[in-house]
């Protein structure tokens, strides 16, 4: 049994030695360097580009612009939108126009200072309010992106009915990932002439294909290998230094590196999207909730990446993992000049649980009810409706975590003046939303005698290539880790998809299960149960070629209906509790996470050691989005002042494994990347508000925002 | 160009560097350590952490030239006897290494605690750690591995 | 990236000075923990002196009642240094809390003096020590006091050719002292405020009061006329309202009204009430 273990990871040893190769690490000094010319104006057409002095410069190879591309000069996780490089027009400050390819890195550095590039100003769309009424228009076809609405019951008819309505607004702003290693990668021509990418990504299959439309060659051509990569939360979905390397290596046939500073990561990848939230919430007496309506306006900037992704998700997760009859949800995503916003972390659920955590809690207090009583009411358990009408068929274990939750509750006493608890209750739809999102792998023996796992998943840091072989392991009944992994390859593997929306023990786990089962109808057919020993097997079948066996695995979701959104839009659902203590210090608006409760529903911990870790960073997020994060375009674009949390800002943390299991996943587990954050915020803005008696509606709450708040308290 | 002598993870080692390099840059790009890493270049995230004489320093902000006549040791030192610092042992152990980017930084700084203060308590660990960012992990399985580790270096002594 | 430069490491004092008078566009660095933030942002010297290696700048001594100690001495060092935390608790506790570990094994208290941050933590607690700085060129040798030495935000008085040899600094015993401090985050965080403190009392009544605040004004200064008000003024709360109602006034004279402080005066308020109550 490897399902349950806490399985030590199989990348651990090479990290704790130094001896990983992350992508900055694979340079040599025979590579040119590649760098990007970006924009100064957040939105300006281009009106001459001067790049004489750049390539007068000793040791300067190339200057590519968008004419060198000779494929499509479009990429998207979803839409084919942004360009790679600008062309005639920026639409944010921070786009790429030009790559300087040099010699060295100090050149190509100093070379792409010296090019000039004369702006002309457009009226610059610094809001999305703005962006609903200005007359210019960042796209053709508009500003509005997308308008998802959910639309269960009458919301109308649910307010009349009842006792207590609370209404407020919410706001949140751009978050970076902030991983530690910066993107980085770097590309070479092989001897088929292929191009070669090794990069800090969480999707080599994308990329791939991607490449190969910016070059115009088929994606056979394309190699795409994932380096150790120091982290990713979403940021290194989108194609970054991947394809200036591929057009690099294009135009000068010669080895490139890139390696982004900080500050060019700042400026150079997506941010969580900022939302404003409308939020109203009705209840019965009882506590019983009758309607929510929710509006919510978010900022995706000038491109979609996944705009629309967390347009829809957010608006199907907008009442929270609660039963309402009555729901009423328009959420719109708008075009902007600031920075791109695009995958993070939640995907907008974390922002949405800020919302309806705070009303959920706002309500109990008006009809006197506990917060955690007013929880177990209304939660979503099996044979719930969701907002979406999905019927909850089984593993659905949010009550088990608010129970697994509710002794620290009941028990809590407050630290004296400052010192408040707060809750906050999350699910989050695992996998992509009502779109097919499959994973295929393969497997096959060595010649020596061991079972070999090709899979293109990239594990970024959470552990997927440790929990997929424990999987196999079971899956074919093995006694021990007998098994090799290929992995993050495109030439080695089959497309896994991405490593995002928590779904990479679920579904790649599913597809890793489908092909153990096919292995292990041949390895029965051989005798290996029997007691024929693997080595054996395999010398025999390699003079026929050793067999492959493929497994794949799509969840079964339907599309959500185009005008209420109702439909099944995930396969299963992961659920959570937390419960943070807070101390605030009132003379200085400094909030302090204490301690934190944190309870999770994760079907199955395939490796517990691993599920923890997962919690203990999403808590670690959470009290940065909670507190202190806040990317603002021209001000915080280094480590020294848009702030993470230290160990010195962390709570102390318990987790509280739940184990409801998921019949259509792999030993039935779900997931837990991204619902480890989500309720985290919430819970420490309703502590809050239970220490101070402010309510605070905006994120972060950082020292300046909670002192005047608690100063307006005071004169109130 | 100078030439700077130093001992490297116990070995003597003579380089020749820029008058403007960083030890960071000297350590990645001419003696191929790589586990010491870039995360900001400005002192604000500690994955270029080093020991000089045995304390923490941002190799990021020292300049190569520094390092002259000084003992420098990255993470490499740690293992260099052949085995597995208990450090690195209870890092692999507790689930203290997500994504690795931070690690080497990490242990340099627990080793370095380790070597003035057998016995930590969870403050002293904290504190040791407060100068390296880890995106991932939360710090706590890097907090519990550096405790007990220190349990068994107590034991071994 | 930094830009190109040439470096030479002072083996001492002598050696640094004739460097100072000798090169055209000379920079010193200490622990570069200020300096090589700079120059990676673009700024650029023909000479960078390496001086954190100079004997003479790493020692403390004690004569006539004062304590010199070496410019190029450590925050880690005097955080941790016995003489420090006997003589002065706030500077101890204030170099205790600038950066991380890392930048206080790494970061001086002469670069912190030199660089004259108005959020530099080391200056309000050596403003309440009166403190002298050592400044010495190949010709001239003069001592001045902190308040002189810093003329604005991030400029001092320090001619390019000196070299900040020590800092003397008046000790204070049988003191209540502190360094308060607040910060974005709960460490390696510049402070948004910072208060050095040094309080006497005797039978109810303040005998003595010394305070400087930080990161509030464009130079960390000392509100003497508060110090005045509250010598010999009995310790009750109509004093410490007066007080502190003084001390805001200096500074919005200092600095007129500022954005930040909607956030920094109250905060400053709460503080120096703690502060004064004891
Ligand atoms: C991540 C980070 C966090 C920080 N946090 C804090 C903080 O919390 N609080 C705080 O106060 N500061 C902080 N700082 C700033 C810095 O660390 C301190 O100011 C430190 O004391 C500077 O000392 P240094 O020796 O590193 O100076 P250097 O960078 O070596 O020099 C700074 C300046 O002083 C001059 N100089 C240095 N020594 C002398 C001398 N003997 N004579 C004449 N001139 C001299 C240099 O020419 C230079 O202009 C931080 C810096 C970083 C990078
Ligand atoms: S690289 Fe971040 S501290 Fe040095
Ligand atoms: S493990 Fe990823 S930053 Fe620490």
């Amino acid at each position: 049994m490897f399902i349950g273990q806490d399985i030590t990871r199989v990348d651990a040893l090479d990290k704790v030695l130094g001896t990983a190769a992350f992508a900055h690490d694979l340079k040599n000094n025979t590579m040119l360097f590649a760098c990007v010319v970006r924009s100064s104006r957040p939105h300006a057409m281009i009106r001459k580009i001067d790049a004489s002095a750049a390539l007068a410069l000793d040791g300067v190879v190339k200057v590519l612009s968008h004419k060198d591309i000779p494929g499509e000069n479009l990429f998207g996780a979803i839409k084919k939108d942004q360009p790679f490089l600008a062309e005639g027009r920026v639409r944010y400050k921070g786009e790429a126009i030009l790559v300087v390819v040099g010699v060295t890195e100090e050149i190509a550095r100093k070379a792409s200072g010296l090019v000039e590039i004369e702006y002309e100003d457009l009226e610059y769309i610094s809001d999305p309010f703005l962006s609903m009424r200005s007359a210019i228009l960042i796209h053709d076809g508009g500003n509005l992106l997308s308008h998802r609405k959910v639309i269960k019951g009458d919301a109308g008819k649910g307010f009349e009915s009842s006792d207590v309505v609370v209404e407020n607004t919410y706001s949140t702003t751009w978050i970076d990932h902030a991983y530690m290693e910066t993107e980085a990668g770097i590309g070479y021509t092989d001897e088929r002439g292929h191009i070669v990418v090794a990069s800090s990504t969480q999707n080599i299959h994308y990329k791939m294909k991607e490449i190969a439309r910016l070059l115009a060659i088929p994606p056979e051509q394309v190699r795409v290998v994932q380096a150790t990569t120091g982290g990713g939360f979403g940021g290194k979905l989108d194609v970054t230094v991947e394809g200036y390397i591929a057009l690099a290596v294009y135009h000068t046939k010669r080895p490139v590196v890139m390696r982004y500073t900080r500050e060019e990561s700042f400026l150079g990848h997506t941010k969580r999207h900022p939302l404003y939230i409308e939020y109203k919430t009705g209840a019965g007496k009882d506590g019983n909730l009758t309607a929510v309506e929710v509006n919510i306006i978010g900022d995706t900037g000038p491109y979609i990446s996944y705009g629309e992704t967390v347009c829809l998700r957010a608006a199907v997760h907008a009442t929270g993992p609660y039963e309402v009859p009555n729901v009423l949800v328009n959420s719109r995503m708008f075009y902007t000049n600031n920075p791109v916003s695009g995958a993070m972390r939640g995907f907008g659920v974390p922002q949405l649980a800020l919302a309806h955590e705070s009303q959920l809690d706002e309500i109990a207090e008006r009809i006197g009810m506990d917060p955690l009583d007013i929880r177990m009411k209304n939660a979503l358990k099996r044979g719930s409706l969701t907002a979406t009408s999905q019927v909850l068929h089984h593993s659905a274990g949010l009550l088990e975590t608010l129970k697994g939750i509710e002794p620290f509750w009941r028990a809590r006493r407050k630290q004296g003046p400052g010192s408040g608890f707060g809750l906050g209750c999350m699910y989050y739809g695992i996998g992509n939303t009502g779109i097919s999102n499959p994973s295929s792998c393969y497997l096959t023996f060595t010649p020596e005698g061991r079972v070999e796992m090709h899979s293109g998943v990239c594990d970024i840091g959470q552990g997927s290539d440790t929990v997929l072989l424990q999987i196999l392991c079971d899956a074919l009944g093995m006694e021990e880790m007998g098994i090799d992994l290929v992995r993050g390859d495109t030439d080695t593997s089959l497309d896994a998809g991405s490593t995002s929306a928590s779904r990479q023990t679920y579904i790649s786990g599913m597809a890793v299960c489908n092909a153990a089962q096919k292995m292990r109808e041949y390895l029965e057919g051989q005798g290996y149960y029997s007691g024929k020993p693997l080595k054996d097997i395999c010398r025999e079948a390699a003079e026929k070629g050793l067999p492959v066996f493929k497994g794949h695995f799509d969840p079964p979701t339907t599309a959500p209906d185009p005008e209420t959104s109702q439909g099944a839009p995930y396969a299963t659902y992961a659920f959570a509790t937390h419960m943070t203590e807070v101390h605030v210090d009132e003379v200085t608006g400094v909030c302090k996470a204490v301690k934190v409760h944190a309870a999770h529903d994760v079907g199955r911990a395939i490796n517990v050691s691993n599920v923890k870790g997962q919690i203990y960073g999403g808590v670690a997020m959470g009290v940065g989005l909670a507190l202190m994060e806040e990317f603002i375009p021209g001000k915080t674009e280094s480590f020294d002042n848009y702030y993470l949390p230290t160990s010195m800002d962390m709570p102390e943390v318990e987790a509280i494994v739940v184990e409801d299991r998921e019949p259509t996943g792999p030993f039935g587990a779900k997931g837990v990347g991204e619902p480890a954050l989500i309720p985290q915020a919430a819970a420490i803005v309703n502590a809050i508000k239970d220490a101070t008696g402010v309510r605070m509606r905006q994120l972060p709450c950082d020292i300046e925002r909670l002192k005047l708040a608690l100063e307006k308290n005071k004169i109130k | 160009m100078k030439t700077i002598s130093f001992v490297l993870n116990g070995k003597k080692t003579s380089i020749e560097v820029d008058d403007n390099e960083t030890l960071l840059g000297a350590l990645r790009e001419r003696l191929g350590i790589t586990s010491v890493k870039e995360g900001c270049g400005i002192g604000e995230c500690g994955t270029c952490t080093v020991l000089v004489d045995d304390e923490p320093h941002y190799s990021c902000l020292t300049l190569a030239s520094k390092a002259n006549g000084r003992d420098i040791k990255t993470v490499e030192y740690l293992s260099s006897s052949g085995v597995l610092h208990p450090l690195q042992e209870a890092f692999i152990k507790s689930g203290a290494v997500q994504c690795g980017y931070c690690t080497p930084g990490m242990l340099l700084c627990a080793y370095s605690l380790l070597l003035k203060n057998a016995d930590p308590d969870a403050r002293d660990i904290k504190e040791a750690i407060s100068g390296n960012l880890c995106r991932c992990t939360g710090y706590i399985q890097i907090e519990e591995a550096i405790k007990n580790a220190a349990e068994i270096c107590k034991c071994d002594r | 990236m930094l830009p190109k430069f040439a470096s030479v490491i002072a083996k001492t004092r002598e050696e640094a000075l004739s460097w100072l008078s000798s090169l055209e566009n000379p920079r010193i660095i200490a622990g570069g923990t200020d300096l090589m933030v700079k120059m990676r942002a673009g700024k650029q010297y023909s000479h960078v002196i390496d001086v954190a290696g100079v004997p003479e700048l790493l020692t403390m001594t004690e004569t006539d009642g004062r304590l010199s100690v070496g410019s190029a001495m450590t925050h880690a060092r005097l955080s941790t240094s016995e003489p420090i935390i006997r003589n002065a608790r706030s500077l101890a506790l204030a170099c205790g809390l600038v950066g991380s570990p890392q930048i206080r094994n790494m970061g001086t208290i002469g670069g912190n003096l030199a660089n004259a941050s108005p959020a530099a933590d080391s200056i309000p607690p050596l403003l309440i020590h009166d403190a002298v700085l050592v400044l010495e060129s190949k010709e001239t040798r003069r001592r001045v006091p902190l308040e002189e030495v810093i003329v604005a935000p991030y400029v001092t008085s320090i001619d390019r050719k000196e070299l900040l040899g020590s800092v003397e600094i008046n000790p204070l015993r049988g003191y209540r002292e502190g360094y308060r401090r607040v910060a974005k985050r709960a460490t390696w965080a510049i402070s948004r405020l910072g208060v050095a403190f040094a309080i006497k009392e005797d039978k109810g009544r303040f005998t003595d009061v010394k305070l400087a605040i930080g990161s509030c004004t464009p130079m960390p200064f000392r509100p003497k006329k508060v110090e005045d008000l509250l010598k010999g003024a009995e310790k009750n709360e109509a004093i410490i309202t007066e007080a502190i109602r003084m001390a805001l006034e200096e500074i919005k004279l200092i600095s007129g009204i500022r954005p930040s402080y909607a956030y920094k005066l109250p905060v400053l308020k709460g503080i120096l009430e703690e502060v004064l109550r004891g």
